[in-house]
Formats: structure tokens, C-alpha cells, sequence
């Protein structure tokens, strides 16, 4: 086995392509504004995500510079509440759950299915215009007063805050509809789009991936729907359903919110674990080790976290009765996600591993998501999380999870695919001294928050007692390091439209179908209605999985 | 996915594609669903405990969401055409009811069970439920 | 990729022709596409008012004396007459499905308009509901839940009737505005079906409308029970 070297002297010619690709068949604004194809939906998606992940990321700094001494060193205590809050919003609702599946899976399924668009382009579109609403209703909301509540929402509080929980409630609406739309999109799309000859057992994990997390948005995210909207009526016309003070029950408010927003951690994590079957397999040069095992790990992740909500409430209150089924059926969790973490360790284990960019960010992923999966299952138990509840124990624990794994693997994806999307590549060294960059500061950043949330400093204080002053220090540095990591990458990336080297027709020497189509694609993607004949993941070196 | 026409044509064909058939229903199949259904509405209201009187205690509940379950039936089945649907379309929407039960029974789950403060002994102890005041 | 321009059989007698949009392989493909999606809008609209239905059961449970009492308060009647209508709307629309699979295109309009006009009615007899409830200070999303001498020796004693009230309106509430909704789509059929734009060759719309329609009638048989004849 050897290390597939692209043949950049055969990068492609201008004026050898059959067609022209999806980026040059059109110009001018209205042409991207206004357009049905997946591939520039997917290309808006990833910018407005990107924006947000910008924002939401320099909130994150702001909070962690105002930590920096145990008095807060920036903000006041009723600021500090709202910085925290739109970082969460932002980072959630606009950036995390839209990231992987509406940007790299609305430009990279039906490439994978060698299908020319998705099922529904209109619908896809209006996703895109959902999306924007929504983010412009939250920034709305910002500047009419802000919101101190917290991602969560949680009532009674939320009831008696400022008047902006309606205006971010719709936002938070609307956004799930964009949600909604685009996993619909995806489950019509990989049903009756695929390829002929392309069974359910040669789609490529990132479909099945994308699939499990579609149908969690189509059946998860109507209850938060109803929820927020029961929240604006709440806070507008006193109805009482999740009021006390009018007879309504703030346990049932949790309730609702954790039925979908439970399911929504995995609509988060699905996806990136989708990249990270593709990423490994291709830089490893070796077909997946368990296939059929990663592709019904999905499946069984998504039916177990409608099972595992009330984890998110052993203190609120809720009986004991159901925090026993609750901790119980979250140990279940465990299983196939550890499936997910060997079977990638073992396609790596004697494969001809090239250490590229996305591989890189692929195995800080492995690493990361090894500490955040660990931890949950501390958290998952019952008694060990009385103690560690609403401490920074889980503030560390759902972002190595959301920003250590989730979102690296959207890089990683981001990575692996910048080539076929622009026909350019990055500056692979920079690249990796910024995936190293972003592994160090991730653990600078959240291993003393472990540490110090293991001792009880509370989640979402403005100030802390002067015993902890080292572990925030600490982890202040660590945020300045992902910071620069994250700009370095945002620089070449940038640079690399405009000045890198043109990329090779197969860059990775990848073989799912996603490869195939010339780079970057034709407006309908494919040069000749792609076929599916041969094993999946066959890197023609007599390897079997 | 049906390939019953070949479509491989060169550019600029206009193919008439006939692949599309569907379940037509008769007149008298709908017709006697929507009686069927009246008649189920009034069997609803016949045996309520407002306007009849009857004391059925807590399976009144129970009876009046089994009718309406039954009505349910009948309008998913024949007026949507379930019965002569996919198995994909099917599972699609009766899946939704199988999620949806989870969400009534860990809640209601949840309620019924928060005065019980030793689960595993099984001993109800003197604690406040939520609602009674 | 191939870019022959696929058309769906077009009847004889005035009716437009189909032209399959361009991702598609099969008239069959773009028809089983658009009624999964739709399947699976339907189940998000299961999820949504299963979210309503899972509050109004739970509270149900906390407060049966105020939900029984605030129940009896509705009009049963008018609640049955509405149930009435709704099922007849749901049979002519499931007629109008069949008019246009067998391309008659003068009896879909027809059936069509019946469906509308029940839903119209439907509407008014909610108009009045909610006015009766307006005029005795029971309406409760002003935020003033004040009922005057007609309702309040009933609800006197109470735990929190206007719980049972609030529920009561965002459900029908929301309900309704899925009636509108539906009219409004039903309306933009008949004006496109008396075009000739469904038959047996292309009805996705009319299909799908049909559906969305019996998952309105769905809702509401269970509504009707559970807020107007509350055990």
C-alpha cells in the first residue's frame, strides 16, 4: 500500500471541461440569490455559517478575556448574562446545527449519489431564506434589548426577563423550520435520487449519517417549534402553561425543550461523524473497518437520544422514577458511539495514513470527541451529576463535544472538500499548523474547566472565588490560541480562492462518487449519468472490509 | 425508484413518460367512509358524559380517544390512501406517532410518579405534587 | 447529462401539459419526491400538535375538576356541527382527488368548491364560538381572564380555568389557522383546475393539498372530544 499522490501536472485545463462548471455557467448577484442548484445553496450556507461561527466565536473570547480576573474584568454581572446567552444562540441555532448538513451535505449528497440536484431545489432554497430570517430576527433581538436566559430559555425566568425572549423565540422558530426543510430535503433526496446500481449498502457513510440526522430534524424539531412559540404566548399574553404563577408547570417547558433539544446534540454530532467516516477512510487509503456496523450506529444514535431527555434535568425536579429509566437508557448511547470511535481507529490501524490537513483535523477530532463522549457518561450518571450539574464539568463536556468534535469536523469536512468545491487547494502547511494550533488551545482551554467544574464553579458566573483564578487564566490562554488558529485558517482559506495552486481532478484519490464529477462540478454536476457498479470504498488494492 | 421508461435520449427529445399509475377509489368506498364517520361522531357525543349522563369514570377517556382513533383509521387508510400507499410513505407519517408516544410517556410518566420519593422500596412518602395547592 | 424534456400524458379536451422538472429521471420519481416530502411535512405537523395535545393531556392530569367544568362551559352543539363539517369537507376533497386522477376536470372544481364552502362555515361557527366566549370575559388571551355573571358561578372554585381556556384557544387557534391556510390553498386549486392544470397525467398538487387537508380533519377528531366532551 502507498500513499496516493494526486497528479497536479493533470489538473485540469481551462477549456478542457465538457461543460463549465457550477461556478462560471452564471455571474452576477441574482445567480447566486436566486439559484436552485445544491452546490451554490451549499457555498451561501457555508458563509453565513462561517459569519456566524465568527461571531458567536468572538463572543466566546470577549467572555473568556472578562474571566481573566475573579471580579470580571469587562463586562457587568447583567451584561456578562447577555453575552453569554447570544453566544449560545448563535453558536447552537445558527451556526452548529445548520453547519455540516445544510453546507458540506447540501453541496456534497448529491455529488455522493451521483444525482444532479437534490429532490427538492426550491425547498432547498427556501431553507437558505429561512435560515437568513431567522438569523436576522436573533440579531433583531439583540438590539432591541437582548436576551440574559441562556440558550435554554428556561421559564419561569425567561417569563419575567426582557420583552426580546418573544423576538428570539420566533427566531429560534423560524430556524427550526430551515432545519426541518433541509433534513426533509435530504431523506426525499437519498430515497429517490440515488444512483443505478447505488443499494442502501454502497451509499458512503456520510449519507447515512445525513440520514439519521434528517430524520431527527423532521421529528424532533416541530416540538421546539411549539415550544418557543407556547413561550412568546407565555411571555405575551400570560396564557400559564409553563407559568406557576398561573398554574402551569416549568418542568414541562424543560420537558418540551430537552424532547428536541436532546435529539438536537446528535443532529449536531451525526453529521460530523458522517465527515469523519469519509475523511479517515480516504486519507487512510482503506475501506471502512465495520461498515454495515457505522451505518446502523447511526441509525440506533438517533432512535436512543428521543429516549434520553430527561438527563438534562436530574435537578429540576422531575421524579426520581423517571431520572432512574432516564440515566439508564443514556448508558445506552454509549454503545454505538463507542462502535463509531473503534471502527475508525481500526480503519486507520494498517492503512497507508497520509497526515494531510483534514487528516489532521480528523484525528484531533478522534482525540476530542474520545474526552467529550468519556465525560458523558459521567454526567449521565445520575448520582455523579447531582454534583456536577450546571458546573463548567458540563460546560467542558458539550463543547468538546460541539466545538472540539463537531465543529473541528466540519472543518475537517471543509478541508477535505475545498478542493472539489472551488478547484483550488489551501496551503497545506499553514493548514497544519493550524489544525495543531486548534487541538493544543482546544485542551489549554477546556481541560482546566473539567478541572475546576470537578471542584463546583458554577456555569454562566460573571465572577468567581479567587481560588480558581488559575484555571481560568489558564483556559483564557487557551481561547486566545483557538482563536489564532481559527484566523490563520480563515486567512489561507480566503487567500486560497484567489491565489492557490489549482487543485487535481481527485485531490485525496478519493472513490465515492462525490469524485467523479469533474472539479469543480458542472452545473448538473455530472459530465455522463453516473453508474454504481463496483464495491464501495474500493481503493484497488484488493482490501476488503 | 421506477425506470419504466427509457429516457436516455439525445438532447432536445420530448418523452412522453407513462409510468405513473395510481389507486383510484370508487364512489361508494368514500361514500360509506363518510357515513361511517358521522356515525362515529355520533357514537362520540351519544356517549359523553355531558349530554348523556353516563358515568363511565375514567375509561370515558379511554373510549372517547378509542373512537377517535378508529375515525383516525378510517380517514389515514382510505381518504389518504395509506392502505394502497408505499411502505416508505407508511412508516413516514405513522413513524411520527411512535415518537410522539414518547413524548406523552415520559411526561406523563414523570407526573404520575414525582410523589413516590423511594422508587426501588416503592414507599410514598408525604410530598407536595405539583398542582395541588 | 442527458437533457431530453420529459412530459407526463396529456388527456384530450383543453387540459395543459406536464413537463417534468429537469432532476428528475421519471414522471414517477418526481410524483413519489414530492409525496414523500409531503408525508414527512405531515409528520412534522403530527409533532407539532402532538406537542399541544401532550401539554393539554398533562394538565388534564393535574387539574381534572377545572378542565371537566371549563369543558362543559363550550357548546358541545356547535362543536358537533363543526365535526360535521369538517368530515364532509374531508369527503368531498377526497373526491376531488379522485375527479382529478380521472381527469373530470368540471367535477374536481365543484367538488373543490364544496370542500371550501364547508371550511367556510366551519370558520364562522368558530367566529362564533369565540365571540360568545369574548362577550363573557372568558377570552383569555387579552391577558384579563375576568369572566362576568353567566360563567363565573361555574367556575367558581377553580383551580386556574383560565388554563383550561388558554389551551382551549391556542389549540383551535392554531387549528384554524390551518384552516385558513388550507382554504386559501384549495382556492388557488379550483382557479388552476378550471384551467385544465390537473388530470390524470399531473395532479401532485391536488394530492397533496388533499392530504394536508385530512390531516386538518385528523386533528380536529381529536380536538373535538378532548375539549368539548372532556371526561
Amino acid at each position: 500500500m502507498t500513499t496516493y499522490v494526486p497528479d497536479i501536472e493533470k489538473a485540469p485545463e481551462a477549456g478542457s471541461r465538457k461543460e463549465p462548471s457550477y461556478l462560471d455557467v452564471t455571474k452576477g448577484f441574482w445567480s447566486w440569490a436566486g439559484t436552485l442548484d445544491h452546490k451554490r445553496i451549499g457555498l451561501m450556507y457555508l458563509v453565513g455559517v462561517t459569519a456566524a461561527f465568527l461571531c458567536g466565536g468572538i463572543l466566546a473570547l470577549l467572555i473568556r478575556l472578562h474571566l481573566w480576573t475573579p471580579d470580571g474584568a469587562i463586562f457587568e454581572n447583567a451584561v456578562y448574562n447577555q453575552v453569554f446567552t447570544l453566544h449560545g444562540v448563535f453558536m447552537v441555532f445558527i451556526f452548529i446545527i445548520p453547519a455540516i448538513p445544510a453546507s458540506l451535505g447540501n453541496f456534497v449528497l448529491p455529488l455522493m449519489l451521483g444525482a444532479p440536484d437534490v429532490a427538492l431545489p426550491r425547498l432547498n432554497l427556501a431553507s437558505f431564506y429561512l435560515w437568513l430570517t431567522g438569523t436576522i430576527m436573533a440579531i433583531y433581538s439583540i438590539l432591541s434589548g437582548a436576551v440574559d436566559t441562556g440558550w435554554t430559555f428556561y421559564t419561569p425566568y425567561s417569563l419575567q426577563t426582557q420583552q426580546a425572549v418573544v423576538s428570539m423565540g420566533l427566531a429560534v422558530f423560524t430556524l427550526g423550520f430551515s432545519s426541518i426543510f433541509t433534513g426533509l430535503n435530504f431523506i426525499v433526496t437519498i430515497h429517490k435520487m440515488r444512483a443505478r446500481g447505488q443499494t442502501w449498502f454502497k451509499l458512503p457513510l456520510f449519507c447515512w449519517a445525513i440520514y439519521a440526522t434528517s430524520v431527527l430534524q423532521v421529528l424532533a424539531t416541530p416540538v421546539l417549534g411549539i415550544t418557543v412559540l407556547l413561550l412568546a404566548f407565555e411571555h405575551l399574553y400570560h396564557i400559564g402553561i409553563f407559568d406557576p404563577a398561573h398554574g402551569g408547570d416549568p418542568v414541562l417547558f424543560q420537558h418540551f425543550f430537552w424532547f428536541y433539544s436532546h435529539p438536537a446534540v446528535y443532529i449536531m454530532i451525526l453529521p460530523a461523524m458522517g465527515v469523519i467516516s469519509e475523511v479517515v477512510t480516504v486519507h487512510s487509503r482503506k475501506p471502512l473497518f465495520g461498515y454495515k456496523l457505522l451505518a446502523f450506529s447511526s441509525i440506533s444514535i438517533a432512535v436512543i437520544s428521543f429516549l434520553v431527555w430527561g438527563h438534562h434535568m436530574f435537578t429540576s425536579g422531575e421524579s426520581e422514577f423517571v431520572m432512574l429509566a432516564f440515566s439508564f437508557l443514556t448508558m445506552l448511547v454509549a454503545i454505538p458511539t463507542a462502535i463509531k470511535e473503534f471502527s475508525w481507529v481500526a480503519t486507520i490501524w494498517g492503512g497507508s495514513v497520509a497526515l494531510t490537513a483534514p487528516m489532521l483535523y480528523a484525528i484531533a477530532f478522534l482525540i476530542i470527541f474520545a474526552i467529550g463522549g468519556l465525560t458523558g457518561v459521567f454526567l449521565g450518571t445520575l448520582s455523579v451529576d447531582i454534583h456536577l450539574h450546571d458546573t463548567y464539568f458540563v460546560v467542558a463536556h458539550f463543547h468538546a463535544v460541539m466545538m472540539g468534535s463537531t465543529a473541528l469536523a466540519f472543518f475537517a469536512g471543509v478541508h477535505h472538500w475545498w478542493p472539489k468545491m472551488f478547484g483550488r487547494m489551501y496551503n497545506e502547511t499553514l493548514a497544519k499548523i493550524s489544525a495543531i494550533l486548534i487541538l493544543v488551545g482546544f485542551n489549554v482551554t477546556f481541560l482546566p474547566q473539567f478541572a475546576m467544574g470537578s471542584q463546583g464553579m458554577p456555569r454562566r458566573y460573571a465572577t468567581y472565588i479567587p481560588e480558581w483564578q488559575i484555571y481560568h487564566q489558564w483556559s483564557t490562554v487557551g481561547a486566545v490560541i483557538l482563536g489564532i488558529g481559527f484566523a490563520l485558517m480563515l486567512g489561507y482559506l480566503i487567500h486560497s480562492l484567489f491565489a492557490g495552486r489549482k487543485a487535481a481532478a481527485n485531490e485525496w484519490g478519493g472513490v465515492t462518487m462525490d469524485w467523479e464529477s469533474p472539479t469543480p462540478p458542472n452545473l448538473y454536476n455530472f459530465d455522463e449519468e453516473p453508474v454504481v457498479t463496483g464495491e464501495l470504498y474500493d481503493y484497488g488494492h484488493g482490501a476488503k472490509h | 425508484m421506477a425506470h419504466g421508461t427509457d429516457t436516455s435520449h439525445g438532447h432536445g427529445d420530448t418523452v412522453v413518460d407513462h409510468s405513473h399509475h395510481a389507486h383510484v377509489c370508487s364512489f361508494q368506498a368514500f361514500f360509506g367512509i363518510y357515513v361511517t364517520l358521522l356515525f362515529l361522531t355520533f357514537v362520540t357525543v351519544a356517549i359523553a358524559e355531558p349530554v348523556s349522563g353516563l358515568h363511565l369514570g375514567s375509561a370515558s377517556m379511554l373510549v372517547a380517544m378509542a373512537v377517535a382513533a378508529v375515525k383516525a383509521a378510517l380517514v389515514m387508510t382510505v381518504f389518504m390512501h395509506l392502505r394502497w400507499d408505499t411502505a416508505m410513505n407508511n412508516l413516514a407519517f405513522l413513524g411520527s406517532l411512535i415518537f410522539l408516544s414518547l413524548l406523552f410517556l415520559f411526561t406523563l410518566a414523570d407526573h404520575s410518579t414525582r410523589q413516590v420519593a423511594d422508587p426501588i422500596g416503592g414507599t410514598p412518602v408525604e410530598v407536595k405534587r405539583f398542582g395541588q395547592d | 447529462m442527458g437533457h431530453s424534456t420529459i412530459v407526463t400524458p396529456t388527456p384530450q379536451g383543453g387540459f395543459q401539459t406536464h413537463t417534468v422538472a429537469h432532476h428528475f429521471k421519471t414522471a414517477e420519481q418526481e410524483f413519489q419526491s414530492a409525496k414523500l416530502a409531503f408525508w414527512l411535512f405531515l409528520a412534522t405537523e403530527v409533532m407539532l400538535f402532538g406537542g399541544l395535545f401532550a401539554a393539554y393531556i398533562y394538565y388534564h392530569d393535574v387539574y381534572p375538576e377545572t378542565f371537566q367544568k371549563g369543558g362543559a362551559l363550550l357548546d358541545w352543539k356547535l362543536g358537533a356541527l363543526n365535526t360535521g363539517l369538517l368530515l364532509t369537507s374531508s369527503w368531498t376533497m377526497a373526491m376531488g382527488v379522485r375527479a382529478s386522477q380521472l381527469s373530470q376536470r368540471k367535477q374536481l372544481v365543484w367538488w373543490l368548491v364544496a370542500t371550501v364552502v364547508c371550511a367556510a362555515g366551519f370558520m364562522v361557527v368558530k367566529y362564533i364560538e369565540y365571540s360568545t366566549k369574548y362577550h363573557h370575559g372568558i377570552f383569555a388571551f387579552t391577558g384579563l381572564f375576568s369572566p362576568d355573571d353567566h360563567y363565573a358561578p361555574d367556575l367558581q372554585g377553580l383551580a386556574y380555568p383560565q388554563l383550561y381556556f388558554n389551551l382551549y384557544f391556542t389549540m383551535t387557534g392554531i387549528h384554524g389557522l390551518h384552516v385558513l391556510i388550507g382554504m386559501i390553498a384549495i382556492a388557488w386549486l379550483i382557479w388552476r383546475g378550471a384551467q385544465g392544470r390537473f388530470h390524470s397525467g399531473w395532479y401532485t398538487p391536488v394530492e397533496l393539498v388533499g392530504l394536508y387537508w385530512h390531516v386538518v380533519d385528523l386533528i380536529w377528531i381529536f380536538l373535538f372530544p378532548l375539549l368539548y366532551l372532556v371526561p
